[in-house]
This record gives C-alpha cells, sequence and structure tokens, in this order.
C-alpha cells in the first residue's frame, strides 16, 4: 500500500497523525535529507519518511546519535539541500554543542531541528525542555497547536529557514505527535536540487565561503545571526500562526501554544466564558513578536500562561512586559510559577479549568476530588494489576537474573550503573532490582568508569554497568574509550538484543540495514572491544550456567576494565519471527509450589509472564500463548518441574 | 530483640537475626535446601529473598535461637556432660598407625583413619569432608571409597560448605552418611537430627556419624588471600598450621620453606561470627578430634591428636581403631583435661560477652538461652 504521505491531490483531507503530518509537511516543503535518532515519541517522522525515502528521492538515516544526526543533516544544509533532524527532548542535549555552533553560522538549504518531547516523562527518564536551546543559541522556534498546523508549520520551517538562512526549531509533545487530527494537504514539490558544497568566497560569505567558526569571526556571526533573529521576528509579528479568539478587553487573557491551545478552548467551552477571556495562542515561541505581545497585553489586566514544559514562554512574557511596562502598564500573571498550574508534569484541560476557577471565581467541577480513588476502585475489580515487566522470553530478564545473583554471590555490595532502554527496567522487581544508577544515554558506563577509580578512597564495591547495542553505539563508546584509557576497574555488560528495540527495532551501526532497508555493513561489538586490547567475553544469556560462571570470573579478575557481550535478540524481534526455542511444560508432581525447598521462584522471583501461578487450582502453568519457548525458566526450576524440550 | 517473632522463622529471620547480626558461619545449613540462598566464596548469600514465615533455612541454623539443653538431652547420656567440653566418654592421644596416612595429615591423622575406617567397615556409605582449591577455597567433597580420603586429609582454615554437601547428597539417594563438622556444622546436624522437619525425617535418617574437629576460629577467606598476597607475594602455599599460642603465630609451609605470620595479623582475618561461637571442642559431634597438647612439646605434638569421644558410637568406633590396629595411642598427660576445660570456658566466656554486648543486654543473647545450665555455669565460674 501506498504512504498517504504520498497522496498528490492538493486539498486532499486525511486523518494524520501528529508525527505523520509534520513529515507530510516536510514532504510538501521539498525534504532532501531525513536524518535521526529514534526517541519516543519521535521515532514515526523518520521512519514513514524511511517508507517513501525512494518515491520522494530523499536520503533518510538513522544516526549513530542526534549530534551526529544534526552534523548529517547541517551538511545536506552546506550543500544546498533542504534538511530535517528528527529527535526527542533528550536528544537535543546530545546535539547541543553542534548546535550552537551551527546556529552561530547559519545554514545554506533549510535545515529544520524537529524535537518531539515529552511532558509528563510518559516514556522518558526525564521530562525535559529543549525550547530554552532557541532562545540560548539564538534561534527561531515554533510550537504547532493542532494537526493542520503540524503539517503547514513543518512545511513553513523550512520556507523560515531558507529566509533567514538558519536552523529552525519545530517543537511537537506526545499528545500532538502520537494523537491524530484531518490535515488537509498542500502539493508535493517536483524540482530535484543538486548537492553542492561552494568554499570559493571568504568565510563571511554564507552561501559560498568555507564554514568557519574562528574565534576572530565569532562577532560578525554573532551580529549576522541576531540580523536572521530579527528577520524572523519580523516575520512572526504577521504569522498567521499566532491567533486571537475572544473579547476586545478580556478580563482575563490566556497565552498559549502547542496542544495546550485545544486544552484552553476546551475549557472556556466548558466555563463558557468566551465572551469574558481572551485566548492568544502563539505558534512563534521564541523569539516573541513583541508589537502583537503589546498589543494584546495592553488590553487585559491579567495574563494565565498556559504551555507544556519549564515556564518558558511565561518568563519570556513577563521579561517582554517589563521593556514594555509603559506601554502595557502593571500586570498581574498567573502560570506554573505562582502555583495556578502545577509546576511540573503534563497538563490537560481539567488543570486548566481549575486554574481559571482558581482566577475567574468559577466553579465548574471536572471531575470529582475522589475521582482517581472511585477509579482505582473499579478498576481493580476488572482489571489484573500488571506490573511493569520484560515481555516473555524477553533476552535481559535472563541477564539481570544472572548480574543479580553473581552480585549477591560476590557479597562485595556490587553493584549495577543502567542505561535507558527496555533494561532500564532492571532497575524495577522484574529485573532483581540489580540496576542502582539510572540516567542518560551512555552515563552509566561513564559513571562505572569514575566509581571503578575510587580505589584510592577506600571503595572496594565490584562496579558493572549495563548498556544496549544501540545505546554502545550511540554514547558508550567514549565512556569505555575513557575507561580503558584510564584502567578503571569495570565491567561493561553489552546487552546485545539485535536492535533498537524498545523504540521499534530501528537499526543501528551494528544492524545489516539501513533506514530505507538497504544493505550496509556491521559493526562488530567484539571486534571493536577487542581493538580496545581488553579482556572481552561473548556469552547467551539463555545459557545461564556458562554465563554465571563467566561473570563470576570477570568479578574475580578485577583491576581492569572488561567487557562481556549477552547475545540474543529481543524476544519481539522479527529475526526471532515468533518461533518458540523449546516448547515447555509443568511436571505438577516435582512442582513445590510455595513449600519451603522453592516457594515459586518461577512465580515469586523470576516473574516471565509466560508462566502463570493458577492460585484456585493451586498449580504452576505455561501460558501457551505468552510463553515464547526461551527455555530459561527450565534452568531456574530447582527440581525440573519445568521441562524443556527442544522445538521441532 | 524479639526472638519469638512467628513470622521471621525464614529467610528474614535468618537476615535479621543470622546474616545482619554478624553471626552467620557460613556452615552451609542452608544451602541446597531451596534456590534462594547459596554458598560462594566462603559466604553464604541470601540471592532471591524469599517470604515464607517459616523455613529449614532458620530451623536449622546453627546461629538461631537453640534450645542447647533439649539437643544434649536428645543426643547424648546426660550423665557424660562435662559443662565446659560437652558430652564426655573419655580423651585419647592418637595417631594414625599408616605412616603414609600421618605424612598427609595435619598432625595425627586421627580424623583421616577414622573416616577411612568407618567407610571400610560399613558404618557409613559416604563421607563428606573438606577438600581445598589451590587459593586454599574449601570444597565440600563426598567420598565413597575408602582410599580417596587419603589426599583431602589437612587442616582447613577457612570455612567448608560441608552442610550444602549433606543437603545435596542427603536429598539424593545417599546411603548412611559420615560428616567431618566443625563445632557450627556439628551444632546444624543436631539441629537437624533432634528438630527435623517432616519431609526431612528420612534424609536425616542417613546421618550416622559426626566426626568433629576442634575449632577455635575460621579466617576469612578474602582477607587471608589479601594477608598472605601481602606477606609472601605469589609464592605458592601448601599448607598453615598453628603452634601453641605462646608461639603467636601462624606457620605457612611453601614449597620450599617455613614462614610465620604474626597471631595479630592473623586475627584481623578471623571471621566475625567466630567471636560469638560457644564451642570451641565440637560438642554435638560422635568423636571430636583436635590438636594435641602434651609437656613433649610442639614438635612432637604436632604428629598427635586429642580426641574426646562422646557418644556410644564414638566408642564403638574408637575401640575398633585399636583392634584392628588403626590407631596408634599414648597416655594423655593428667592436664590435659583441665587445660581443655579452660580454654573452652574461656571460649564461652568470651562468646557470651560479646552477645550481651551487641544485644546490650544480659538477658539477650541472640542464638543462646541465657537459662541454658552452661551458660549459667560459665557465668558463674569464678575467674582465676
Amino acid at each position: 500500500m501506498l504512504s498517504i504521505l504520498l497522496e498528490n491531490k492538493n486539498g486532499f483531507e486525511a486523518l494524520l497523525m501528529g508525527n505523520d503530518a509534520i513529515s507530510r509537511g516536510a514532504l510538501e516543503a521539498g525534504v532532501n535529507v531525513v536524518t535521526g535518532y529514534p526517541g519516543t515519541p519521535s521515532s514515526e517522522i523518520v521512519e514513514q519518511l524511511a517508507k517513501v525515502a525512494g518515491e520522494r528521492n530523499l536520503y533518510v538515516e538513522w544516526s549513530v546519535n542526534e549530534k551526529v544526526a544534526l552534523e548529517v543533516a547541517a551538511a545536506g544544509s552546506y550543500a544546498n539541500l533542504k534538511s530535517m533532524c528528527v529527535m526527542k527532548q533528550v536528544g537535543v542535549n546530545v546535539a547541543a554543542d553542534s548546535l550552537l555552533h551551527i546556529a552561530e553560522y547559519g545554514t545554506r538549504g533549510a535545515l529544520v531541528l524537529v524535537s518531539c518531547e515529552d511532558p509528563g516523562a510518559l516514556s522518558s527518564t526525564n521530562e525535559g525542555d529543549s525550547r530554552p536551546y532557541a532562545k540560548m543559541m539564538e534561534f527561531p522556534l515554533l510550537e504547532p497547536g493542532d494537526f493542520q498546523e503540524a503539517k503547514d508549520m513543518a512545511k513553513w520551517a523550512f520556507e523560515l529557514s531558507s529566509d533567514i538562512r538558519n536552523i529552525v526549531m519545530l517543537r511537537s509533545v506526545t499528545r500532538l505527535s502520537h494523537a491524530s487530527g484531518n490535515v488537509v494537504m498542500g502539493e508535493l514539490p517536483k524540482d530535484i536540487p543538486e548537492a553542492i558544497f561552494e568554499f570559493s568566497g571568504t568565510p563571511m560569505d554564507q552561501m559560498k565561503g568555507p564554514v568557519l567558526a574562528f574565534p576572530t569571526l565569532v562577532d560578525p556571526l554573532r551580529r549576522r545571526q541576531l540580523e536572521k533573529l530579527s528577520k524572523a521576528v519580523a516575520a512572526f509579528e504577521e504569522s498567521v500562526f499566532n491567533t486571537y479568539v475572544g473579547p476586545q478587553k478580556p478580563e482575563l487573557l490566556i497565552i498559549t501554544s502547542s496542544v495546550c491551545q485545544l486544552y484552553a478552548r476546551e475549557a472556556l467551552t466548558i466555563l463558557d466564558l468566551w465572551d469574558r477571556v481572551g485566548l492568544l495562542k502563539l505558534g512563534t515561541t521564541w523569539p516573541l513578536p513583541p508589537r502583537l505581545l503589546e498589543q494584546h497585553l495592553s488590553a487585559c489586566e491579567k495574563i494565565f500562561i498556559v504551555e507544556e514544559g519549564t515556564p518558558f514562554l511565561e518568563d519570556n512574557i513577563k521579561v517582554l512586559a517589563a521593556e514594555k511596562a509603559k506601554q502595557v502598564g502593571i500586570k498581574i500573571f498567573f502560570g506554573r510559577k505562582d502555583g495556578t498550574l502545577p509546576p511540573v508534569n503534563e497538563l490537560n484541560p481539567d488543570l486548566l479549568i481549575k486554574g481559571i476557577n482558581n482566577i475567574m471565581g468559577t466553579s465548574f467541577q471536572p471531575v470529582s476530588d475522589d475521582y482517581s480513588e472511585k477509579a482505582a476502585e473499579i478498576t481493580a475489580a476488572v482489571a489484573l494489576n500488571r506490573e511493569l515487566t520484560f515481555c516473555p522470553g524477553c533476552p535481559h530478564r535472563a541477564s539481570f537474573w544472572l548480574i543479580h545473583t553473581v552480585l549477591k554471590l560476590d557479597n562485595r555490595a556490587g553493584f549495577l550503573c543502567g542505561d535507558i532502554g527496555c533494561y532500564g527496567l532492571g532497575a524495577g522487581p522484574c529485573g532483581f532490582s540489580t540496576i542502582k544508577i539510572l540516567q542518560a544515554m551512555g552515563s552509566g558506563i561513564g559513571m562505572a568508569s569514575g566509581f571503578g577509580k575510587l580505589d584510592m578512597f577506600g571503595m572496594s564495591q565490584p562496579v558493572m554497568a549495563v548498556c544496549g547495542d544501540s545505546t554502545f553505539f550511540h554514547a558508550v563508546m567514549p565512556a569505555l574509550v575513557n575507561a580503558v584509557h584510564n584502567q578503571s576497574d569495570m565491567i561493561l555488560v553489552v546487552l546485545d538484543n539485535s536492535g533498537t528495540a524498545m523504540t521499534g527495532f530501528q537499526p543501528h551501526p551494528g544492524s545489516p540495514a539501513s533506514a530505507t532497508g538497504s544493505k550496509l555493513p556491521i559493526l562488530d561489538i567484539e571486534k571493536l572491544c577487542c581493538a580496545m586490547d581488553i579482556r572481552v567475553e561473548v556469552s547467551d544469556p539463555f545459557d545461564l550456567k556458562a554465563t554465571r560462571q563467566i561473570l563470576l570470573d570477570l568479578l574475580e579478575d578485577g583491576g581492569n576494565p572488561r567487557v562481556l557481550i549477552l547475545k540474543q535478540p529481543c524476544a519481539l524481534s522479527p529475526i526471532r519471527k515468533g518461533r518458540k526455542m523449546y516448547e515447555m511444560a509443568i511436571d505438577a508432581n516435582r512442582c513445590l509450589l510455595d513449600h519451603c525447598g522453592c516457594n515459586r521462584l518461577c512465580t515469586r522471583v523470576f516473574k516471565c509472564p509466560g508462566l502463570i501461578w493458577d492460585t484456585q487450582k493451586n498449580k504452576i502453568q505455561i501460558d501457551e500463548v505468552l510463553c515464547a519457548g526461551c527455555g530459561v525458566c527450565a534452568n531456574i526450576c530447582p527440581t525440573g518441574a519445568i521441562t524443556a524440550e527442544r522445538d521441532r | 530483640m524479639d526472638l519469638d517473632d512467628k513470622n521471621q522463622q525464614g529467610q528474614k529471620g535468618i537476615n535479621t537475626k543470622v546474616i545482619k547480626q554478624g553471626l552467620c558461619t557460613g556452615c552451609c545449613a542452608c544451602v541446597n535446601l531451596c534456590p534462594s540462598m547459596e554458598y560462594y566464596k566462603d559466604k553464604t548469600t541470601l540471592v532471591h529473598d524469599c517470604n515464607l514465615d517459616k523455613g529449614r533455612c532458620y530451623t536449622y541454623c546453627p546461629r538461631t535461637p537453640t534450645n542447647l539443653e533439649a539437643l544434649r538431652h536428645e543426643l547424648f547420656n546426660s550423665r557424660d556432660i562435662i559443662w565446659e567440653i560437652g558430652p564426655f566418654k573419655g580423651l585419647y592421644m592418637t595417631r594414625a598407625t599408616d605412616e603414609n596416612i600421618r605424612a598427609g595429615a595435619q598432625h595425627g591423622g586421627t580424623v583421616t583413619a577414622l573416616i577411612q575406617l568407618a567407610l571400610a567397615e560399613g558404618i557409613i556409605d559416604e563421607a563428606i569432608l573438606a577438600d581445598q582449591n589451590d587459593q586454599l577455597l574449601p570444597i565440600a567433597q563426598t567420598i565413597a571409597d575408602k582410599d580417596a580420603v587419603f589426599d583431602k586429609a589437612g587442616s582447613k582454615f577457612v570455612v567448608s560448605p560441608t552442610m550444602s554437601a549433606f543437603n545435596r547428597i542427603s536429598q539424593a539417594d545417599a546411603g548412611k552418611i559420615g560428616v567431618v563438622a566443625t563445632p557450627c556444622q556439628a551444632l546444624a546436624l543436631a539441629k537437624m537430627k533432634v528438630n527435623f522437619v517432616p519431609e526431612d525425617k528420612m534424609r536425616m535418617e542417613k546421618l550416622k556419624l559426626v566426626l568433629g574437629l576442634f575449632c577455635g576460629w575460621a579466617l576469612d577467606w578474602r582477607k587471608l588471600q589479601k594477608l598472605l598476597k601481602e606477606m609472601l607475594g605469589d609464592l605458592q602455599i601448601k599448607g598453615i598450621d598453628i603452634p601453641p599460642s605462646k608461639y603467636a603465630c601462624i606457620e605457612v609451609y611453601t614449597t620450599d620453606r617455613t614462614m610465620k605470620i604474626p597471631i595479630d595479623k592473623v586475627n584481623t582475618c578471623v571471621r566475625d561470627n567466630c567471636n560469638y561461637c560457644f564451642d570451641m571442642t565440637c560438642e554435638f559431634a560422635d568423636i571430636s578430634v583436635g590438636a594435641a597438647r602434651s609437656p613433649e612439646g610442639w614438635d612432637v605434638d604436632k604428629g598427635w591428636n586429642q580426641v574426646i569421644v562422646r557418644t556410644a558410637l564414638g566408642e564403638q568406633l574408637l575401640a575398633l581403631a585399636r583392634e584392628k590396629g588403626v590407631l596408634e595411642f599414648k597416655a594423655v598427660p593428667d592436664k590435659n583435661i583441665e587445660k581443655l576445660k579452660t580454654a573452652s570456658a574461656g571460649k564461652k566466656r568470651t562468646c557470651l560477652m560479646n552477645l550481651s554486648e551487641k544485644t546490650g543486654s544480659l538477658d539477650d543473647l541472640i542464638y543462646i538461652d541465657p537459662e541454658d545450665p552452661v551458660v549459667r555455669y560459665i557465668r558463674g565460674m569464678k575467674l582465676g
């Protein structure tokens, strides 16, 4: 089936997910180069564009990390192509160093940075807000407020970038990226540009000179950059993406951006306040258009700022109001800072209604006070209490079982530094609470490298770290190089499940294929580690006995960095094709259940969802539907009651 | 501490009352009963949490509250009890007749000779004893062939996972089992014999003979490794011995010489739990064997053992050894029993002191009943 993104009828209306709307906008703008690193809620954009790469003549790449993704996209821009780079909020931090330099110099072909952010950290280890980068590094920021705008503003972001010759950031949030709405499409362009990098001009010749960030060039480059911002402000003053609805002299002015505008509309409709409250929705949130703001701030004393993330708009509007104090007068501000809205976490219409109630004296109660208790009560009766857990047959369960066991046996208070990915669950019960430090991508290995040098201060705890195969390439390699060079006493365990599993099996440098499916050479993690001249072991986490021995041996072999690569594809990996390795069964005669001697190790501690304890019959059973046939539980059962027969 | 906490008689109790209190001896009585407890490098660890309120780990552990008096009455003739050194039917000085056994043994080779004899005479079918690897780390060996006992001789200064082997083979199809045990292991075996849970009845019946070892303390393997490395570098160690206390050292035998390590250095390697041990002479054994002490001096005593016989089976075995000429006997110096009593009472006194210090109460001795007659006797003894 042809992707809906290729529909070329002008005015065609379709239900599109926010991320698809952004992809469509990029196609309508004539994007040529698309790069990114997977991360929820951003991943679909690169995935969907990869699917139409052939038809639309795109170069699409899953890059090794966000910094490199931005650099690859920038190369497209410097070669006069239109480029887009896509990542989640945390990725912008990884890309930040290059971002600063690219923004200072400017671009040639359009360059759009799409950051899909996760307010409320639904699928993240943080609630990062990358909008302040736009202010800090002085480039324009756009925030679409609905699905049509996601498409239209994505396209406009390319035009703006071409006009001002600098990078433009388009910020989406989960509720836009992953929700769907109707989008009216425009035309897809036909022109195919030619790529050339010109360097014949002077360094200050942005279109034809070499791209150089020299100390002596910083002053003129920065001045040029600020001129670009001024041009953006001029465009923002007129932008159709900044809209106002409401009375001329409202009692309260709500200023908002992104999907919060939808929440605000819902709240004002429910409270029936449209004739008293004005809604200024900003699509261009940095730099703020001062004339537009002055006009609206002048009309009202009370200002309620509603935004996802940190008080970014709030602070900037306050600064602007101070600058324009003479014209706009004294204002009373409401927002996240004064407690009208919660200081953290995702917003929703109910929170807005509560906020407006406080300001306007309205009294609509969106939900009763005991709503959450009631909801919990009702769901408890009908829905099973499901813990966060690894999938049946997940190799990580076996890996953490082993790491947990050897650290306990070793008995020197050894600990595991974790990393993000599915295996972050290693910090929870399904990973036997093995991970004790969990922060950014690759940071566990950097920290292990540090802990491994603290013996001079009396630290004698063994230090281990885990990372996934994709993370290994993304951020672990420099940390491992650091550990090797500084001879840190630590063990890195690479949980190689053959893909970027958590975000949907996007390929990485260890995979044999590109984002678009073409064949690419594999970078072998084992060879890379061996080249660092350290002890490298490879094992199968499903082979509990052998892997346990290797781990115990590695723990004894202290003094230097060591690496263990645990190889076993993700249970959901397409490589497995859903096939079971073993047919599992339970011999009830041998099963000790919860008696002393076992106490349901399988269903109480190991807890694979493929194993069920039928409390009514008091029997352990295999869930034939869920069991992935990995065979590991047969090896943890102390009495041999769980049997594994090789599947034919 | 509430010793009667009904919900703490499983692994949780082991954790709070034994391991966290620093009392775990590493005897391994709780290992191989279930998958949650394991032995590794002279330590017993709780690998997985178990939430049972009652468990065999707790029932058999020699450091959970124990009615020692009940065990003494159940296993021994009450009239045989000597307060300081336990059940007593006689004290002997013996050594293996076979020179080859003596050559490979720590001292007189009595343990080796008696185990060989018990196997040869069918008193036991299998013996569990401690071997060790080249890094002085003990391994529990199960042996059915009497000739294979030979090269396992020699004292181990780190606790051996003997009880884990007992749990393993007693649950398998072993016949009559004999165990060479330290005092903590012998106490665990006594608790198993007397307080077994019903499903363990059959396997406890297999336990026929407990050959006890005198024990002053065991060393922590990791600390010992560190000390030996510091003192001797990478020299290959063939054996260790402890001369009488006046020498204030241990002797370490390497391939070409004997090195002496001052006892105060060694003391830093002693397992903490040994400071809370109430038993020097392995009172819950059939026969207990230790180093000889006599006016003839260390050079002679090195080649002999001192043996306390405690049960009828112990008497029979020693008589058989005499009859078969397996052991040689010599007269026990008059003062030896008093010296043993003094040394053993000293260990008991230190234990009681340390336990009271830990709990801050004379009435809370964690695993020992303050009303136990031996406790009352030791506390009532006049010092000096």
